[in-house]
């Protein structure tokens, strides 16, 4: 826990960075983030990523409307944004983009917030590059719809999506090149 | 001498655009992600990429080795290494391989294999290998998206039977998780196998050609090769055909450099990395005077 103002600072960002590399490079694997009292982890990944050169979208209205100062983002749709902000009990009702052929990089990454990462109803088992075999999750409040959605989303490789679960303190990754399976 | 007031020396917005950069290169394993990279206060060309993922990177309390060509001690790991000194208060230094978070490097992955905790940041002069059959940027990314690498088989297939063998000593064009194509920076054959299902994760930066892009830990990658023409790391073998060994550390399973004696004129091999090879000379060391 941070006091109020932490999750700005470059100090923290850089270890929150940290973290979401950490987790990106091994999908499965749950990450803390340093968070303020009473906050959202979700609002620390966003300060670490987010400034005036990208686009977010919050439609579930996760955010304060006194955060989109300090994130400096642009507001989009979820259509056009290069970070999406939402709720994992809840269907996804969007379609983001995805990238091109030649700029695959030019796609959303979608930062979905979770009940747990640490148990839950859904368990996953995860393959691909970062994941030595096979690794294993359960995650609370993350509506089945978004792996099936994700897989939709993904079947076009370089195209795709990256999501960043995250819950009240950690993140959890699954990258575009990630083969989910509900176990 | 003024200090820089920033950590890091990079301002954060320049962080935060390779911060964001850098995951995407992870996301999508050996696609070079274009970044604006900033100017910095030395030659682009001279390790930029390489130094300002690293910047971006790094954190107080974090230890960083510097290496180029497997020497901590050229100019080039020096300058690099007192940059990041003067700019990064609170982060040590060191030229050992197993006690570095981080490792910059230059033409060389180390010997010693890395652990998952550690992380390799590489120099890139030339990222794209594709530039040698097709000159246009646009259509080369067309090309990667689609992982389209006929031409540069072709390329790399003639070269071989005009030659009788694989003739390209650095920079071998691998590919990553079965699609991209790399230019693994200029490090020797010999190092290439260390890339495939690495416990470490590999950030390769280019400065000058503003990409960076990465070679996820256990992620495949596999130099480019023909069913009659497999891939081959260097054999290091003498006359006699028996691999050479350092000659300063007896160690015969490391990447080698040749010197010329200057006294008796003669070839001389000795470890490229130079960490590993004081390692081995300690441990030889250290049983001598246990066997006597
Ligand atoms: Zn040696």
């Amino acid at each position: 826990m941070l006091e109020v103002s932490a999750i700005w600072t470059a100090h923290v960002q850089q270890q929150n960075y940290r973290a979401l590399l950490d987790a990106i490079s091994h999908p499965g694997r749950v990450k803390s983030i340093l968070h303020q009292q009473g906050g959202l982890a979700s609002l620390a990944v966003l300060a670490t990523l987010l400034d005036a050169e990208v686009s977010l979208a919050d439609p579930d209205d996760l955010l304060e409307a006194e955060d989109w100062p300090l994130l400096q983002a642009s507001a989009a749709a979820p259509g056009e944004a290069d970070y999406i902000l939402c709720r994992g009990n809840r269907a996804a009702r969007f379609q983001p983009k995805l990238g091109s052929l030649p700029s695959p990089e030019r796609s959303a990454t979608l930062i979905i917030y979770v009940d747990s990462l640490h148990r839950g109803e859904l368990k996953l088992s995860l393959k691909g590059p970062g994941v030595n075999g096979n690794a294993d999750c359960s995650i609370a409040g993350l509506d089945p719809d978004w792996i099936r959605r994700r897989e939709e989303w993904v079947c076009g490789y370089p195209l795709g999506v990256d999501l960043l679960l995250v819950d009240d303190s950690a993140v959890l990754a699954l990258p575009r090149t990630t083969k989910v399976e509900v176990a | 001498m003024i200090l820089a007031q920033q950590f890091g020396f990079l301002d954060e917005y320049a962080k935060k655009e390779i911060r964001r950069t850098s995951l995407k290169a992870v996301a999508i394993p050996g696609y070079q992600v274009p970044y604006s990279s900033r100017e910095m206060p030395m030659g682009r060309g001279f390790g930029t990429g390489g130094l300002q993922l690293t910047l971006a990177l790094i954190g107080a309390g974090e230890v960083l080795k510097v290496i180029d060509q497997g020497s901590d001690d050229s100019v080039n790991a020096v300058n690099l290494r007192s940059f990041i000194e003067m700019t990064c208060p609170g982060v040590g230094t060191t030229r050992v391989t197993g006690e570095a978070d981080l490792i910059q490097s230059r033409h060389r992955i180390p010997e010693k294999p890395l652990r998952e905790d550690q992380l390799l940041v590489l120099q890139v002069p030339y990222p794209d290998p594709l530039v040698v059959v097709e000159a246009s940027e646009e259509k080369r990314k067309q090309l990667h998206g689609e992982a389209d690498y006929s031409r540069l088989l072709v390329k790399l297939y003639e070269d071989i039977v005009k030659f009788d063998e694989i003739t390209i000593s650095h920079r071998y064009p691998t590919r990553i998780n079965d699609h991209y194509v790399i230019d693994p920076s200029p490090i020797p054959r010999w190092d290439v196998p260390k890339l495939h299902m690495s416990k470490a994760l590999v950030l390769l930066g280019a400065g000058r050609e503003k990409k960076i892009y990465a070679v996820p830990p256990y992620t495949k990658a596999e130099p480019l090769a023909f069913e009659d023409k497999p891939f081959r790391v260097e054999a290091f073998l003498d006359e006699q055909g028996r691999r050479r060994a350092c000659a300063r550390c007896g160690c015969d399973n490391s990447f080698l450099d040749e010197y010329v004696d200057s006294n008796s004129g003669e070839q001389v091999y000795r470890c490229s990395d130079a960490d590993w090879c004081d390692e081995q000379l300690a441990r030889q060391t250290a049983a001598e005077v246990i066997y006597g």
